[in-house]
């Protein structure tokens, strides 16, 4: 009897997941949202899907696509490859026309062969690591910039700013190595010298004897290429160890979490960004729209994440079905799309065609725009 | 810890009514005849989300069975499993992504690696008592952790991508029907081969080193090999099941092979009942499957998670379905 | 800066760094000298500790300002509160589970760390809370080598603790009942000794230390998060083995120990600060293979 019990239970739980599966309606567009909900990036993946909601409820209100409204339907993906995969197979069993979302590299790599199989239109809001261009079957579209166009930027900015010796720090993540690689060889191959290329551990607190070793090699200026939350930590460390050199970060930190942490130590770093609602024009009346549904500020890639959402619908009302290649094909067409983070059109890779990063600086404990 | 704890009041006697019920050879065979129809027919009726959750539990089955030879029978704490199951995915990723190797070659190599990392863990361990043993070997995971991290040839922490689905006898394993049999199999043949270790020699030297190992060695039981035999087959089993996860994923990364992975495997032993092979399986898809029916209440199914695996465990200390103990 | 001003500069970074080590070391080795349970929790509740200080520095910033007074204030607290949720651990999840087999009490003990991890990520979102408290970064400087007044503060607040809980145990009478238990519980029990009251006070104490290491490390690193307890965790656990488990001047000194192993091991020459975990996770090997029992524990034979 216990085995039966077991058995029922086990059985119900099955059921459950297949009434979960396959309640789709049949009239509606459904889409599916893939950002991370739990996990230690939680923050800026419930930030993503709200904005994609908004761009929902925009689009519903405003007739739908093709006539039809559109639902939506979210995987967690918990930034974690194991995870991701089952959320993406379970968007991909539930019948959605399309995946919006995509925040961390990692978790969003795995994912690509499984849309790429089902051949399902994938616009990515956020991720940008250069191994999803390796990975991508061709479903899939980058509405960020990636890792290259960050990495010019940066380098721009360090020699400008008269860099010689460039130290480099990242998290041991997809992400984060990835920048840091590539900056690091394109540093290199402009003949001058990364004096350091560390590492710091996710979690850890203390980075008092990464600093010193860091100060040792007397670097003019640093690249943190990793996430805010030790980003503030980091800067703090340096700063108090006496380092007076220049600090930049990268996207992954623009967040004002990091000057929260970093106090008064980040006043004067640079942080390279995707154009986040803050900075933009265009973005005035998302931004009120989005306070008054969530009352509260939407975050960095909340424009990208709504960008994404509107692309897809407009791509849908172009390939005039919601069939599968004929939205991926429109994608592709997409020519200067007029997203609140500015014009989208694709490369031959699927990736952004011009670079959308903007150079800002803390001043006063706020981020603000970089001449 | 030889009396078996006392079951809490009122299912002693669906306990028993079952023990009784199962006694019988015939009713038996009639329980697993019945399980595996199941198991070949569900994924005809299944989608590909369910296919992918049920792969998945199949998987922890059998990290799950390799850990339960270590913890189990052998009755030695590992808390860095996960490095095993991390040499048998990346030998499979390394050998295929970058050297174009056949995937089913690279089983052999895993094989043989795993053992070896089997060794070089089960060596300077086999003299500590078991809290030192736990952090040897949470240690050991880290070192092969970081180090897939750190090298250039695992692909530092974006990892491997692009490694080749295999061909069986022609047909690309290509779908989540294909993985859901593959790792079906696995587990049937883990199961096999926990059951013949249990009841074999070694097995039984391994029941006589955990509950007591001077007694055991006065016997002439040799201590040091039934331990170093328990780690080098344990990470067979890890290695093995990585190969097929690797092919699974196509893409891998350090990220997968944290303690935390160490610690989830670990639970799925201890909550379904170390030592037996119903429990174990039982403990391995509680692991997969509660997150996943719970996926709809959000960032609060960790949490819930937690407290239910503290509740079983509290109510039955020696887990969901205990060996017993003579 | 000379290569001796590194060398004195990471001797200081690893002696401030080890001993937050210790102080959380020291829990874990007290509740396993007591009832011989590695209590994986007890990194959460560092973290727990953390987050308490936090919410009574902010209630208490309003009529203390954000001064080392109020900073205190909210330590003691935190340590009271944190001590209690120990010891309301024990009581509803460890104590039941001491006959049980070793294995399932080690589990019940991650599902307790679980649980609260989990639960403060529920009540926090998932963010990272600022810590604010400007210290300010003034401080000593000896050539090269710099050291804040308040890493200073830290070090000697983290001393006092430790001073106080050596004698703690071994000049009083619960002390002493303390090391009796360790040795034999039911000897005690015959000698009258209330051992569920030793253990529950052992299990005070070890966890308002976690708690007083957990405000101490929100004020001087500036920010907290649900899962800042994870890897201190590991790292307390790492240092209660090297210093011998169960043995409370092995904590001390193993906690000091991994400070500096870490502080010199992003030194090594030729590779990278990336390997820095793998060279300490090594030496503990070693050490282990070398000493089994670490540094200060004793030799005892096991029987199940």
């Amino acid at each position: 009897m216990k085995k039966r019990i077991l058995t029922a239970a086990l059985g119900s739980a099955l059921a459950g997941l297949l009434f979960l599966g396959q309640s789709a309606w049949a009239a509606d567009l459904k889409i599916g949202i893939m950002v991370p909900t739990t996990g230690s990036e939680a923050t800026a993946g419930k930030d993503m899907e709200n904005a994609i909601l908004l761009a929902v409820d925009e689009i519903n209100q405003a007739g739908g696509v093709l006539g039809m409204q559109v639902t939506t339907m979210t995987g967690d993906d918990a930034c974690d490859p194991q995870q991701a995969t089952a959320a993406a197979s379970k968007l991909v069993s539930s019948d959605v026309t399309a995946i919006v979302g995509g925040y961390c590299s990692g978790a969003t790599l795995p994912t690509l062969k499984i849309y790429g199989d089902a051949g399902l239109p994938f616009a990515i809001a956020a991720a940008n690591s250069t191994k999803l261009i390796d990975a991508n079957q061709g479903n899939a579209f980058l509405v960020n910039s990636t890792g290259y166009d960050q990495v010019n930027t940066a380098v721009e900015l360090f020699a400008a700013k008269g860099a010689k010796r460039l130290a480099v720090i990242h998290q041991g993540d997809g992400y984060s190595e990835d920048l840091a690689k590539l900056t690091r060889e394109k540093w290199a191959g402009d003949g001058k010298e990364v004096v350091a290329y560390e590492v710091v551990n996710k979690g850890e607190q203390d980075h008092s004897s990464l600093v010193t070793r860091i100060k040792s090699k007397a670097p003019d200026a640093i690249f943190w290429t990793a996430y805010y939350a030790d980003g503030g930590l980091v800067i703090k460390q340096l700063r108090r160890s006496g380092y007076r050199g220049l600090i930049a970060v990268g996207d992954g930190s623009n967040s004002p979490k990091l000057l929260e942490i970093g106090g008064k130590a980040t006043e004067g770093v640079y942080c390279f960004s995707n154009p986040s609602v803050d900075y933009l024009p265009t973005a005035k009346a998302f931004t009120d729209a989005y306070k008054n549904k969530y009352n509260q500020a939407p975050d960095a890639y909340s424009t990208l994440a709504y960008d994404s959402m509107m692309l897809m619908a407009d791509a849908i009302t172009r390939a005039g079905s919601t069939e599968k290649a004929a939205v991926i094909k429109a994608l592709s067409e997409t020519k200067d799309f007029k997203g609140i983070s500015g014009p989208v059109s694709f490369t031959e890779q699927n990736t952004l065609g011009h670079s959308n990063f903007v150079v800002l600086i803390a001043k006063g404990g706020k981020w603000v725009l970089a001449e | 810890m030889a009396e078996q704890t006392q079951s809490p009041r009122g299912s002693k006697p669906i306990v028993q009514s079952v023990a009784r019920w199962l006694a019988p050879q015939r009713n038996r065979i009639i329980v697993l005849a019945v399980l595996a129809v199941v198991a070949m027919v569900l994924p005809l009726a299944a989608n590909n989300y369910m296919l992918e959750v049920l792969s998945n539990a199949w998987f922890y089955v059998v990290l799950c069975l390799g850990l339960n030879i270590v913890v189990g029978y052998a009755g030695l704490l590992d808390l860095g499993y996960a490095a095993f199951f991390a040499v048998g995915a990346y030998t499979t990723g390394i050998l295929t992504s970058q050297f174009g190797v056949n995937f089913w070659l690279t089983i052999p190599v895993a094989v043989v690696c795993s053992m070896a990392a089997g060794i070089i863990i089960g060596g300077p361990t086999l003299r500590l008592r078991s809290d030192y043993l736990a952090i040897v070997t949470l240690g050991f995971g880290e070192i092969v952790r970081i180090c897939a991290r750190n090298l250039e040839i695992t692909g530092g922490a974006g990892g491997l991508i692009g490694i080749e689905r295999p061909h069986l006898f022609g047909l690309h394993l290509n779908q989540a029907i294909h993985f859901y049999y593959v790792f079906l199999a696995l587990a049937v043949l883990a199961c096999f081969c926990s059951y013949r270790l249990q009841h074999s020699r070694l097995g039984r030297a391994w029941q006589y080193v955990r509950e007591d190992e001077d007694a055991a060695e006065a016997m002439g039981i040799n201590r040091v090999g039934a331990k170093l035999y328990a780690y080098v087959i344990g990470a067979v089993f890890g290695g093995v099941a990585g190969c097929f996860f690797a092919a699974k994923m196509t893409a891998i990364s350090p990220e997968t092979f944290m303690f935390q992975q160490s610690v989830l495997i670990l639970v799925g032993v201890v909550l379904g009942g170390m030592g037996k092979i119903p429990g174990v399986i039982i403990g391995a898809f509680a692991l997969v499957l509660f997150p996943e029916v719970f996926r709809e209440i959000g960032s609060m199914r960790m949490l819930v998670f937690a407290v239910v695996m503290l509740v079983i465990i509290l109510y039955r200390p020696e887990g969901i379905w205990p060996a017993k103990r003579s | 800066m000379s290569s001796l001003d590194i060398f004195f500069q990471q001797l200081a970074n690893g002696l401030i760094l080890g001993s937050f080590y210790a102080l959380v070391a020291l829990g874990y080795t007290m509740v396993y000298g007591i009832i011989k349970l590695l209590n994986f929790a007890h990194g959460d509740l560092y973290m727990c500790g953390a987050f308490v200080g936090f919410l009574f520095l902010s209630l208490v910033s309003g009529l203390l300002g954000e001064s080392w007074t109020g900073i205190l204030c909210s330590m003691v607290l935190s340590m009271l509160t944190i001590g209690l949720l120990g010891v309301l651990i024990q009581r509803v999840a460890y104590r039941p589970m001491l006959s049980a087999p070793r294995l399932s009490i080690l589990i019940t003990a991650l599902a307790v760390s679980m649980v609260l991890s989990n639960g403060v990520m529920a009540l926090t979102d998932g963010d990272y809370e600022a810590f604010n408290t400007d210290l300010g970064f003034e401080g000593l400087e000896m050539g090269n080598v710099f050291i804040t007044y308040t890493q200073i503060v830290l070090v000697v607040s983290a001393a006092l603790l430790m001073l106080t809980l050596f004698f703690f145990i071994n000049r009083t009478m619960y002390g002493k009942a303390m090391r009796a238990i360790a040795i034999d519980q039911d000897a005690c029990r015959l000698m009258g000794i209330n051992v569920n009251r030793v253990i529950a006070l052992t299990f005070f104490i070890g966890s308002a230390l976690a708690g007083a290491a957990g405000v101490m490390a929100g004020v001087y690193y500036g920010s907290i998060h649900f899962f800042m307890g994870f890897v201190i965790g590991l790292k307390a656990f790492t240092a209660a083995v090297i210093g011998g488990i169960g043995s409370i001047r092995g904590a001390m000194l193993g906690g000091l120990a991994l400070g500096l192993l870490e502080a010199f091991g992003t030194q090594i020459p030729f590779v990278g600060s990336e390997w820095k975990d793998v060279f300490s996770f090594g030496i503990l090997i070693l050490l282990l293979v070398f000493k089994p029992t670490g540094l200060l524990g004793k030799t005892e034979i096991e029987r199940m």
